[in-house]
């Protein structure tokens, strides 16, 4: 009785077979085998595609490797003696491959590791190998690109003078270009770049490889550690750059000792200051200093105005630190769009983790380092000068009381004594106080400054090496961002246009052909209304408020108005061949006439078998559309026995052949109708009649 | 789909066969997954720009009180410095908010248009579904006609549900076709979609922190002429604040 199907051995794959067996099973199986079934082919399907990605990432990571080494080699001895045989040869040349040596011999000693092992790429060993030769290279690593990327600056400058001697530039191009035919480079930095980005690769690439491996895998912990100290090297490897940038610039100027710097603001200096400043808290305030406080006032105001600055600083920048550490938690670059094989997409990528990872960490903890922490504390020791100023001033309060007397007693004597003191101390120790929070307060504005200026050399490097090998770089600013803009554009258009294709066939109704009810309103609206306002209905609506129609799914009706009496377009106003209302705009669909031609049969008016408003599906009794017959090749029958209860109605038995007379009675009615069966004439109820095509209702055909 | 409670009336012909529905799920999946990570990709642009620009801003504020301070009015080297400082973090400012511009025109937007495509791609989905579970239920009734006695209301039964099965079949079988067709071809142009945005991101990063370091290496050369290394700052800022520990007035009591 089960209809399995019959599988076909000698063409489907065992694997077929077995899922189709599985399948004529599962159809009788309940539902929760089912889902895990599913769940568990889902979850190895998963595995599978991470596992071919892991595998591809560690075919790049290699063969990657080796095509960099070739590029570099192919620099550092095709062009570079090709090069050197200029006349005159370039000035300098020998800068531009001064480090390049090492990087070479560290890249090949990782690729000789690689290689040497006979594991397969594929198989699990390989991994720790991998893991293995870079984590032992790691330091020589380091030490390499450390001193490379610390004089890529001189490389750059180097060129840039270069491109200044026109004739000179040209004659290098072209040997660039004729050393290495196969290689779209045109410059000697397209080659001396690739250490820049290859160093930066390998964290993206390590952990990669990590995001395609499971937890489980004997070489996790391994990888893990690899691609940390991955994120290290660069760390430690720009903290180098900068050290070196510093003590550069400085190795050929004298150098001021710090001693000097630190004196920078001396004592007297801080004493015109102070001067100047009193005359201006005079003016801002009004104030007369009593007492020949003249100078206490100066210092104290210099004080104040000290502490206010340092603490509106410290918030200001506990705020930048705020928003910096909120960029940080996003990180656009986790959002995998399985665009690993595009170029340009891995550019932005690599930016994306170098600035996430160690750019921008390497520079919050310089700000907290250099700048924050400093300023937090000197707020911190403004407190005990401030207390101290302010009991001055009470005890100076205290002593204005008993100044002019000349006999003091000793409790008198103490208080003048304990003012006089506190006075004393202040006037000696706030010029300093001043002085050197003055300091800490430039030093921390200097830093920052400085720190700025690193964090965007750092960017603007990175950034800049991608740049050769992005299509639309050569492009001037002004038309680089119009090619953008007008990329997007175009690339909406397309989005849109697909939205609406989609949409189409969602909207295509059912192509069916409408029971008789159906028809003569869709007649009686399109004569009223004009074929453009019909619509059909793509879903039930139950009317809630007053007007609103309660119609079927199918229905048709013809759009009155877009929108109700207080603009609201989403109800829109219909006919629906009778009653009219409101329904909800969105189930409301463009209903598109289908002519048919209809066999000429003239023995059709059968009712529909059901009572009441019909699903929107096809109907019996009218004809299927693809057909143009013009002999009836259709036969009416008695769908049911009939038992004639009058005169003028004739009995029938289910399944004998009647011919239709008249499709309605003497009134009209089309419930009766008049046929002739056995001979004899009568009425029966019209919808106790069937038409069928006439091949299935042979004469021949057993039926009983 | 494993989702579908089993019913009983399904049909015992195999309308889709398992190889095709196993493609047709395949393929969902992945447009499934690439609609949630570029709505996540679109939601974390969008707050790491905010977040760029809230950085940016607090920095201008930083700078702009420096020069409200009174310290300016009476220190000339100050003054200088303060204000070259603020024309800097102003600068840098602007350069910002056209780099965020671009982000937003080139980036943030298409990435919501591209998401926008899902909802129209899962309705279709639904619908061929629905058409699907239609199919199913009408071929289950033919069937279930074919079984019976042919008799001659039987055979009319048959015909009916026939005839009715004829359209919603074709209905269904257009959308599964639109759909096997779309959503490969989908799914693919995303890389040609994005591939503009992703150069231009890398475009506006180059040119703003190409300006940031101009800008930031005249004015360190201004204020900064120490020069010195990060070591050398932490001992500098270590010796000041120690000598004003040693201070008899910062002393608590």
């Amino acid at each position: 009785m089960a209809n399995s199907p019959k599988p076909n051995v000698t063409l489907k794959a065992e694997k077929e077979i077995r899922e189709e067996k599985d399948g004529a099973k599962e159809m009788d199986e309940p539902a929760e085998d089912e889902e895990d079934e599913e769940e568990r082919k889902a979850r190895a399907t998963a595995r599978e595609r991470d596992a071919q990605r892991q595998l591809m990432t560690i075919e790049e990571l290699v063969q990657t490797e080796r095509n960099y080494l070739k590029h570099l080699q192919l620099c550092t001895v095709t062009i570079h003696s090709n090069l050197q045989k200029l006349q005159p040869p370039p000035p300098n040349l020998e800068i531009m491959f001064q480090h390049i040596d090492e990087v070479m011999d560290v890249s090949s000693r990782l690729l000789s590791l690689l290689d040497q092992t006979q594991i397969h790429h594929s198989d699990p060993k390989y991994l720790e190998t991998l893991c293995d030769s870079f984590l032992s290279l790691s330091q020589d690593i380091e030490m390499a690109y450390k001193e490379y990327l610390a004089n890529y600056n001189n490389i750059t400058a180097l060129e840039n003078s270069y491109k200044q001697k026109e004739a000179l530039w040209a004659e290098m191009v072209r040997i660039v270009k004729s050393s290495a035919p196969d290689v779209n480079a045109s410059t000697l930095s397209f080659f001396l770049v690739m250490p820049v980005q290859r160093i930066a690769r390998y964290p993206l690439l390590l952990q990669t490889i990590q995001k395609h491996t499971d937890p489980g895998h004997p070489a996790y912990p391994l990888l893990e550690h690899a691609a940390h100290t991955a994120v290290q090297i660069n760390c430690r490897i720009n903290e180098y750059k900068r050290f070196r940038e510093v003590a550069d610039k400085y190795k050929k100027t004298e150098n001021l000792t710090i001693k000097d710097k630190i004196n920078r603001l001396s004592a007297h200096s801080i004493a015109k200051k102070t001067a100047r400043f009193s005359q201006y808290i005079k003016h801002e305030t009004g104030m007369v200093p009593k007492l020949k406080d003249e100078e206490f006032e100066a210092l104290a105001g210099f004080f104040f105005v000290l502490e206010s600055g340092v603490s509106e600083l410290h918030d200001n920048l506990e705020a930048y630190l705020h928003h910096l550490q909120r960029f940080l938690r996003c990180r656009p670059e986790e959002a995998d769009l399985d665009l690993e094989g595009d170029k340009t997409a891995l550019f932005s990528k690599e930016i994306s983790v170098a600035l996430r990872q160690w750019i921008y960490p390497s520079y919050e903890e310089r700000l907290k380092t250099l700048v924050f922490k400093p300023l937090s504390s000197l707020r911190e020791l403004m407190a005990g000068p401030r207390n101290l100023i302010c009991k001055r001033q009470d005890k100076l309060l205290d002593y204005e009381l008993i100044e002019e007397k000349s006999n003091l007693s000793f409790e008198e004597q103490a208080i003048a004594n304990t003012y006089k003191t506190m006075n004393t101390l202040l006037l000696t120790e706030l010029p300093q106080f001043n002085g050197k929070a003055l300091q800490i307060l430039w030093a921390s504005l200097e830093a920052f400054s400085a720190l700025q200026r690193d964090l965007a050399a750092d960017m603007e490097q990175l950034a800049t090496s991608f740049t050769h090998q992005l299509t639309h770089s050569l492009l001037e600013d002004g038309e680089f961002w119009k090619w953008a803009e007008t990329s997007v554009l175009e690339g909406s258009r397309r989005m849109e246009s697909l939205c609406q294709s989609v949409q189409c066939v969602l909207d295509a109704p059912i192509v069916q052909a409408l029971n008789p009810e159906c028809e003569s309103r869709l007649k009686a609206l399109t004569t009223k209304h004009g074929s453009e306002k019909i619509y059909q209905l793509t879903g039930p609506v139950v009317g809630t408020r007053d007007l609103d129609l309660t119609l079927s799914k199918g229905e048709l009706v013809a759009v009155v108005s877009e929108m109700d009496t207080r603009g609201d377009r989403r109800r829109w106003l219909v006919d629906a061949g009778g009653p009219r209302g409101y329904v909800p705009a969105l189930k409301l669909v463009r209903y598109h006439q289908i002519t048919t031609d209809r066999p000429q049969s003239p023995h059709l008016r059968v009712t529909p078998t059901a009572p009441g408003p019909r699903r929107h599906s096809y109907t019996p009794g009218a004809q299927p559309l693809t057909h143009t017959i013009t002999t009836p090749c259709f036969q009416v029958y008695a769908g049911y026995d009939f038992t004639a209860r009058s005169a003028h109605e004739v009995s029938l038995r289910a399944g004998e052949q009647v011919r239709v007379v008249e499709p309605h009675d003497k009134r009209g009615n089309k419930d009766w109708s008049l046929v002739e069966a056995r001979g004899q004439r009568g009425y029966v109820p019209s919808n106790y009649l069937s038409i069928l095509p006439s091949e299935i209702a042979s004469p021949s055909f057993h039926y009983r | 789909m494993s989702w579908i409670p089993f019913k009983i009336g399904q049909p015992r012909k195999q309308i889709v066969s398992k190889t095709v529905e196993r493609d047709f799920e395949r393929e969902y999946e992945k447009l499934q997954k690439l609609e949630e990570q570029t709505k996540k990709l679109h939601k974390d642009m969008k707050k790491s720009t905010e977040a760029d620009l809230a950085m940016s801003k607090a920095a201008v504020k930083i700078s702009g009180d420096l020069l409200s301070n009174p310290l300016c009015e009476q220190d000339q080297a100050f003054l200088e410095s303060m204000n070259a400082l603020d024309t800097a973090m102003k600068r840098m400012d602007a350069f910002n908010q056209e780099k965020v511009n671009q982000i937003q025109k080139t980036v943030i937007d298409p990435l919501k248009k591209y998401s926008n495509v899902f909802p129209s791609l899962n309705m279709a989905v639904k619908r061929r579904e629905q058409a699907l579970q239609d199919y199913k239920r009408l071929q289950s009734k033919v069937e279930k006609y074919e079984e019976k006695e042919k008799t001659g209301p039987i055979m009319v039964k048959l015909h009916q549900a026939r005839e009715e099965l004829k359209p919603v079949r074709e209905d269904f079988e257009a959308k599964n076709k639109q759909l096997l067709d779309e959503m490969p071809k989908f799914y693919n142009s995303r890389i040609d979609y994005f591939q503009p945005s992703f150069e231009a991101l890398i475009r506006a990063q180059v040119v703003y922190f190409t300006e940031m370091h101009n800008i930031f290496t005249d004015l360190t050369d201004q204020i900064d002429q120490g020069g010195l290394t990060d070591e050398q700052r932490k001992q500098e800022n270590e010796a000041k604040l120690n000598e004003l520990r040693a201070l008899s007035i910062v002393a608590d009591d």
